[in-house]
């Protein structure tokens, strides 16, 4: 929650890393559990605009093809199809755009992680992704005070840690176990509380007073 | 819970003579609706259905000659919804995806390439243009797309 536990996180790591041993290996690595989650983000935010583009596209195609059909005065035609023309124009550069973005996603990805990553995405939509309404857990999903419950005490202790601000890496350290596992307990208490992403879970579990400030 | 869910499902008005029926599965409602509006113009008769279960059973209690299903939907996934499908019937099944999440060393792991695995007949990549969209029902269809008829 605050810098300095932030900074106790680190030390303990740095103390581990000191000591040796295996584990260290698993973090030599710059972080693909933080790219992960960047990616988590990332993708979310380009699978809510995935949608509306899609929309989009098929309606300034249609417009713009249906356009040169439509018997007009030659005065509205003239107005009227520059414009049609530089939405189709803007909305196909956006979709190109959009393509990029989606693409992006694929190069941090390790052959181990890109399945797992696979999973958790669609099964993290699957719960918290419905775009009617555009809130997390709108579809009458287990939020408010009967989600915690739902929580076993490992998946509890989890949320206290990501509520206090932890990366992966750093609750995993604190709980003495890998950041994948870390990961995977993370991303089923943001699935039980039907949360979107990281910050979206504090939000909610502070509402819930999981976590004593 | 399916029937419940069976509300999510809406008929679009028959056109006056029986046409090609196609069943969109997709929770995102601007991308089902704008489908929906553009295959009209191209004279298909739509049902959309925003979620997997209630796709799954108007597919049951009815007939169709196309199903679209976006892999990323709450409730079941697409990829499930398509080996469910598929394990009972052989109609065509397009999915739909903005995603690819691609590993370069294992091209399985697109997730457009794991549904044509699961048995998805053909893929859309979102953003698709209208012409993109005709010429997929087309290939589901095992027709020969009008683009690629005046390239022959």
């Amino acid at each position: 929650m605050t810098r300095k536990d932030n900074r106790a996180g680190q030390s303990n790591y740095s103390k581990r890393i000191e000591r040796g041993g295996q584990r260290t290996e698993k973090f030599e690595r710059p972080s693909p559990e933080r790219t992960r989650a960047a990616n988590e983000v990332g993708s979310a935010i380009a699978h809510q605009l995935n949608g509306p583009l899609t929309a989009l596209r098929l309606y300034i195609g249609e417009i713009r093809q249906s356009s040169s059909r439509f018997r007009e005065t030659a005065e509205a035609q003239d107005s009227m199809r520059p414009m049609v023309e530089a939405a189709f124009q803007e909305t196909e550069r956006l979709c190109a755009m959009m393509r990029l973005i989606a693409d992006s996603f694929e190069e941090p990805l390790y052959p181990e992680s890109a399945a797992a990553l696979g999973r958790d995405v669609i099964s993290w939509w699957s719960r918290s992704g419905s775009t009617e309404g555009g809130g997390p857990a709108n579809e009458g999903g287990p939020a408010g005070a009967a989600s915690f419950a739902l929580l076993t005490p490992r998946e509890r202790e989890v949320l206290s840690h990501v509520s206090q601000g932890c990366s992966n890496k750093q609750g995993a350290i604190r709980m003495q176990i890998g950041p994948r596992t870390f990961e995977s307990h993370r991303a089923r208490v943001m699935r039980k509380f039907g949360a979107r992403n990281a910050a979206d879970l504090v939000r909610m579990a502070l509402g819930e007073n999981v976590v004593t400030p | 819970m399916a029937a419940l869910q069976l509300h999510d499902t809406e008929r679009m008005p028959r056109l006056a003579r029986a046409t090609t029926r196609i069943l969109v599965i997709d929770d995102d409602a601007c991308v089902s609706t704008a489908i929906q509006a553009i295959l009209a113009r191209h004279r298909y008769d739509t049902v959309l259905a925003s979620r997997a279960h209630a796709g799954i059973h108007a597919f049951q209690a009815s007939q169709f000659d196309v199903v679209m299903v976006d892999l990323f939907m709450p409730g079941m996934n697409g990829l499930d919804t398509i080996t469910r499908i598929r394990s009972k019937s052989a109609v065509p099944i397009i999915a739909m995806s903005g995603f690819r999440l691609r590993n370069s060393l294992d091209p399985d792991q697109d997730f457009l390439g794991m549904a044509i695995l699961r048995g998805a007949t053909t893929s859309l990549r979102k953003p698709f243009s209208p012409p993109q969209l005709v010429a997929a029902i087309d290939r589901g269809l095992g027709l020969v797309s009008s683009a690629e008829r005046t390239m022959q």
